[in-house]
């Protein structure tokens, strides 16, 4: 393991320490990565060119609808060329959760930070929980540890199907082919789907008549799906998305042998519907790919991944921060950052001292500190990390060149990293280290899942490591990961079982007053890593004296969302929408829908509401008039 | 800021919703459709042209005088959990609502961020039509999140939480506008503002103390004094999240009241459905009977009643142990979840920290368990005693294998048996001396065992 641009070494055994010698070494001027020309140059010469240019378009679209909460994507698209030449992600929504969790009774956090996300439910309940617990010391029982596992493999069963058929689905339909992508129409009608035993749809036409929004087959069946899956969740956590029964230390879910029935009656109806969603989202790659080679190219980013893992093994998750890269390991999904294509680590210590969060182009002020200079193993931390991290809202004008948005900027040794629930499948198929099973195994490049029978018979499936991260690989891996998660849900269930089966019955670890008496009255530093249904969450916790001194949650969607870093690199929408070539037909360029643009974004599964999230240690605004005016617009 | 949240709204003279608008001043043009072409509307057709082949009804068909309504559906400080609430409503369900397939309804036009088809500027022309007075049908405003303090932000030259943009700048530049603004604008012709969850209808969370935007309620922003072009103050539908079938019955009720066949719905004095939220959750609890014999969960899990966990129940508006979270399965204290005050105006800040007794529980628990220590075994008495046949109170013996531990009831035990049997039947009309001719005197097989009484 090393940072190839932090100065950052490590030992034998791992421990990272700073590479001597160097003043300043988290300078953003000392260790920056290679770049080719910076984004000022770059914008100016794109603003000269919209000048000079009729068939160049410069726009802002703002709401992009069919995601989650607030986003607009600013393009700069050279019709001709057919290419964007620029692009900007606007997170047009800050709320300031953190800051009021800031100076609250750490008994607070689960419930106020749940109200962070209502897209994905109970993961921010469930991050600032393992957040809690390493602060405090206090470790779940196993069948604590499984009720969550079986309440978020049950969560991912209602965020798959609600992106692929509610918010990303009408880009494929009929409706939008038809006229968005006319040329298309007639090869689909003639295109026989190579899945139409598995899904039913003779035609890729058939196919997307069935994606039309509200009244296609498709869609409807996913929405009812979506449904089907918060009825388990809500078994045991009461509501949905917001859960009532995550406490610090576990659970209060009273389970019975009639809950995991339940639970395991609705979880058996899914893995039919599994199979014919991974049908649907192969089929489509391979008629677009087939249909034009440049669609490999929409969405397209190089295979830079990150995610901290999901769904512990109860009997080896301790709490600490010290044996964490022992547990994160075992977890069913493993930890793990992918650099170009390479695993380069599995521990969460080398992901937790590698991240970074800047605030550049986003609307806060600079408020690095140096409050933290290691980890409690004494590896080196940055004072951009979250630990040091005091970020002051600061409302402004929109300037292209300086800031636009409410999503602040998230890196990983200084690297672009994308996070995603497919961010899951590739750690784990690479990493090969998850627990033993029956229905999932890793091959290094690729995922097996054996699909359980339910009406139609059992069957195994592969996902193998997409050469080229691109939306259509996306919305595949979503497909694929849907069943991952739910083959999770039944691992968990049958832990669950054989726990009760030995007669188990403890699902927290302290009752009310016990807790009570142990928040600690010292300074505590600690981090819940958790995924989302777009891949990685944390929540990084400092207390004293019993209390929230700061409070930082990082969200998936902030990791995407994120604008240009301090050396210009452009975040994950951002660089895929460069990347995507226009390939609609835009001969009249009043017909220009940007569809192609709206794909790649999509695939992300945008969700921003939890994205702009970061505040203040104040509490207070500064109210400054930001007086750099518009350049870009 | 301060004063700004927390001066008196009755002392005031302009809401903060006016006071907004006078700041930004009236606006007098919008996007210029010629100019938009096809950019960010990838089939071609709004979301409503899409549905309209299916969702309209013939005039023979309709219950009412509404062909159709249209539903500006607008976030503020929200986590988007309101929307997903309603999509997993059913009764009736988003997607009837939407394609006019729930009878009598008119179909609703939503325009709802997360749901349409079309982006950008296309997306919100139709909110343009609605501040214009140019909309072909009546329309109802809903707001999820809280409504943030956007003089704040705009003083700074920037913006809490925008959506789209519009030419209202200075000379007609475009510049993004608020959520709040939308919301400013479309109040004074709007059929209906309906606030959904507890961000907007209280203030919720992104409003409890510490919290940096100034957010507040919808009422609180609309002021005491607004109503709606039909005469309705702001209608509030709480919970965080709301259950999406109250929220979806709320409206269809509203709807089922102006189509002509519907009772008018009554609100209560914070405007909420009152058959809804008229009755405390613990009223109608699944764990209530345990309050009432003074038996409390002692550790997260416990089945017995949460209050000592940190259960705020019997003094919450919610119905969620009645109508569950999702399709009648779930409810918090169903699943194990002490309830939190989530659908009040007092949440968070009334409740916390969490995990904690209500120290007002404390005397009725006392008194619950005294009577509870009476209660319990009385009921435990007559309940050993209905979980035996007449048939093995006759025969003095049990012939299940899985009650071989249990012994047989004593005779002070079946004397007092009897003598509640007696008081039982003492009423009891077959004992007249009617003459029941219909049937024979001894069955073939034997019959029934005598009556003991
Ligand atoms: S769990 Fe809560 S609502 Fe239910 S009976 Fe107890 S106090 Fe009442
Ligand atoms: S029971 Fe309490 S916490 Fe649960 S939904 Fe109702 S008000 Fe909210």
């Amino acid at each position: 393991m090393c940072f190839k641009t932090l100065p950052v070494e490590f030992d034998d055994r791992g421990n990272a320490t700073l590479r001597g010698g160097i003043p300043n070494p988290y300078d953003v001027t000392v260790a920056k990565p290679h770049l080719a020309r910076s984004d000022v140059e770059r914008r100016e010469g794109i603003e000269r060119l919209v000048a000079r240019n009729g068939h160049i378009k410069d726009m802002n679209m703002d709401p992009v609808t069919r995601i989650a909460g607030a986003l607009a994507v600013h393009v700069t698209a050279d019709l001709e060329k057919g290419a964007y030449l620029d692009s900007h992600a606007q997170a047009t929504l800050f709320r300031g959760y953190e800051v009021i969790l800031m100076g609250r009774d750490p008994r607070d956090a689960i419930f106020v930070a749940s109200r962070a996300c209502g897209v994905c439910g109970g993961v921010h309940a469930h991050a600032a929980a393992y957040a809690i617990e390493q602060a405090m010391g206090i470790c779940p029982p196993p069948l604590g540890t499984v009720v969550r596992n079986m309440t978020e493999a049950a969560e991912m069963g209602y965020d798959n199907p609600l992106h692929l058929y509610l918010l990303a689905g009408p880009d494929y339909s009929e409706a939008v082919i038809k006229s968005s992508n006319p040329e298309l129409w007639p090869l689909a009608e003639k295109w026989s789907c190579v899945n139409e035993h598995i899904h039913g749809f003779k035609t890729m036409a058939d196919l997307m008549t069935a994606l039309n929004p509200l009244t296609g087959a498709l869609y409807r069946e996913g929405l009812e799906f979506t449904r089907l899956s918060r009825e388990m969740v809500v078994l045991l956590t009461g509501k949905y998305p917001h859960p009532e029964n995550v406490v610090p230390g576990g659970v209060s879910t009273t389970l019975t042998l009639q809950t995991l029935n339940e639970f395991h009656s609705r979880l058996g109806k899914i893995f039919d519907y599994a199979q014919r969603m991974m049908a649907v989202w192969d089929d489509i790659p391979a008629f677009f790919y087939e249909a034009d080679d440049r669609y490999q190219f929409v969405g397209y980013r190089p295979t830079n991944h990150i995610d901290p893992g999901y769904w512990d093994d109860p009997y080896a998750y301790d709490a600490t921060y010290e044996n964490c890269n022992a547990w994160g390991e075992k977890r069913w999904s493993t930890p793990g950052v992918v650099i170009d294509g390479e695993l380069v680590t599995t521990r969460l210590t080398d992901i937790n001292i590698g991240w970074e969060e800047f605030v550049e182009h986003s609307y806060y002020d600079e408020s690095s500190t140096s409050r933290y200079s290691h980890d409690m193993l004494g590896n080196p931390l940055s004072p951009y990390h979250p630990w040091n991290k005091r970020t002051l809202p600061k409302p402004g004008a929109r300037d292209w060149k300086d800031k636009y948005t409410w999503a602040c900027t998230p890196r990983w040794d200084r690297k672009v990293v994308e996070a995603g629930c497919y961010s899951r499948l590739l750690m784990t198929a690479m990493a090969q280290k998850l627990p033993a099973s029956d229905f999932i195994s890793a091959t290094g490049t690729s995922m097996r899942l054996l699909v359980p029978k339910g009406e139609v018979g059992e069957r195994e499936v592969e996902w193998r490591v997409p050469e080229r991260w691109n939306a259509f690989e996306r919305n595949r891996g979503r497909a694929y990961h849907y069943l991952f998660s739910q083959l999770v849900a039944l691992e968990s269930l049958l832990e669950a079982y054989k726990l009760m089966k030995q007669g188990e019955k403890r699902v927290a670890a302290l009752d009310p007053s016990a807790l009570e008496k142990a928040i600690p009255k010292d300074e505590r530093v600690s981090v819940g890593w958790w995924g989302a249904g777009r891949g990685w969450l944390t929540h990084h916790l400092v207390m004293d004296k019993g209390k929230i001194t700061n409070y930082q949650i990082c969200t998936p969607s902030t990791i995407n969302a994120s604008p240009r870093d301090p050396w210009g690199q452009p975040g994950p929408y951002e660089e895929a929408v460069m990347n995507t070539p226009i390939i609609e037909d835009v001969s009249d360029p009043a017909r220009f829908t940007s569809i192609d643009m709206l794909r790649a974004i999509r695939s992300f599964d945008p969700c921003m509401p939890c994205t702009t999230h970061v505040h203040t240690g104040e509490g207070e605004v500064v109210r400054e008039v930001n007086t750099c005016s518009c350049g870009g617009d | 800021m301060a004063d700004r949240q927390t001066r008196s709204p009755v002392r005031e003279p302009r809401t903060p919703a006016q006071e907004l608008l006078d700041e930004l001043g009236p606006v007098t043009q919008f996007h210029d459709t010629s100019h938009l072409g096809a950019f960010g509307m990838p089939s071609g057709a709004m979301t409503e042209d899409m549905l309209s082949p299916v969702a309209t009804a013939s005039s023979p068909t309709r219950f009412g005088p509404l062909e159709k309504v249209h539903a500006f559906w607008f976030a503020g400080a929200s986590c988007d959990g309101c929307s997903v609430a309603v999509t997993g409503a059913s009764t009736p369900s988003l997607e009837s609502l939407l394609l006019g397939a729930h009878p009598g309804l008119p179909r609703v036009v939503l325009h709802h961020p997360v749901l349409n088809v079309e982006s950008g500027a296309h997306y919100l022309r139709p909110a343009e039509q609605a501040i214009a007075g140019e909309l072909d049908a009546p329309y109802v405003v809903i707001l999820e999140g809280s409504i943030m303090d956007e003089l704040v932000a705009n003083a700074a030259g920037g913006y809490w939480s925008s959506q789209g943009e519009e030419p209202w700048g200075p000379n007609g530049e475009l510049r993004p506008v608020t959520a709040t603004e939308w919301v400013a604008r479309l109040a004074p012709n709007s059929a209906a503002m309906i606030a959904i969850g507890t961000c907007a209808t209280w203030g919720g969370i992104p409003s409890a103390e510490g919290n940096p935007t100034g957010a507040m309620s919808l009422m609180d922003f609309l002021g005491k004094d607004y109503r709606s072009v039909l005469g309705v103050p702001v209608v509030n539908v709480p919970g965080c999240p709301p259950i999406g079938d109250n929220f979806n019955e709320t409206v269809a009720a509203v709807l089922y009241f102006l189509q002509g066949f519907g009772p008018l719905p009554e609100f209560d004095e914070l405007g909420r459905p009152a058959w809804l939220f008229g009755e405390t959750v613990h009223r109608n609890c699944v764990r209530g009977a345990y309050y009432e014999e003074g038996s409390f969960a002692k550790e997260f899990g416990d089945p017995e009643c949460l209050v000592e966990i940190g259960c705020w129940g019997p003094v919450v508006n919610c119905n969620i142990t009645s109508r569950g979270a999702i399709n009648h399965v779930g409810g918090c204290m169903n699943a194990g979840g002490a309830c939190i005050g989530c659908t009040m105006p007092g949440f968070p800040d009334k409740f916390t920290p969490f995990y904690k007794r209500p120290p007002g529980s404390m005397a009725s628990t006392t008194v619950s368990r005294m009577v509870g220590s009476v209660i319990r075994p009385l009921r435990k008495f007559s309940n050993n005693n209905l979980n035996r046949e007449v048939r093995w109170d006759r025969q003095g013996a049990t012939p299940s294998a899985f009650s071989r531990e249990k012994s047989e009831p004593s005779a002070l035990s079946h004397a007092s048996h009897k003598f509640y049997d007696t008081l039982r039947r003492s009423s009891d009309t077959a004992r007249n001396d009617a003459d029941v001719w219909g049937k024979r005197d001894e069955a073939p097989s034997g019959g029934s065992p005598p009556s003991r009484a």
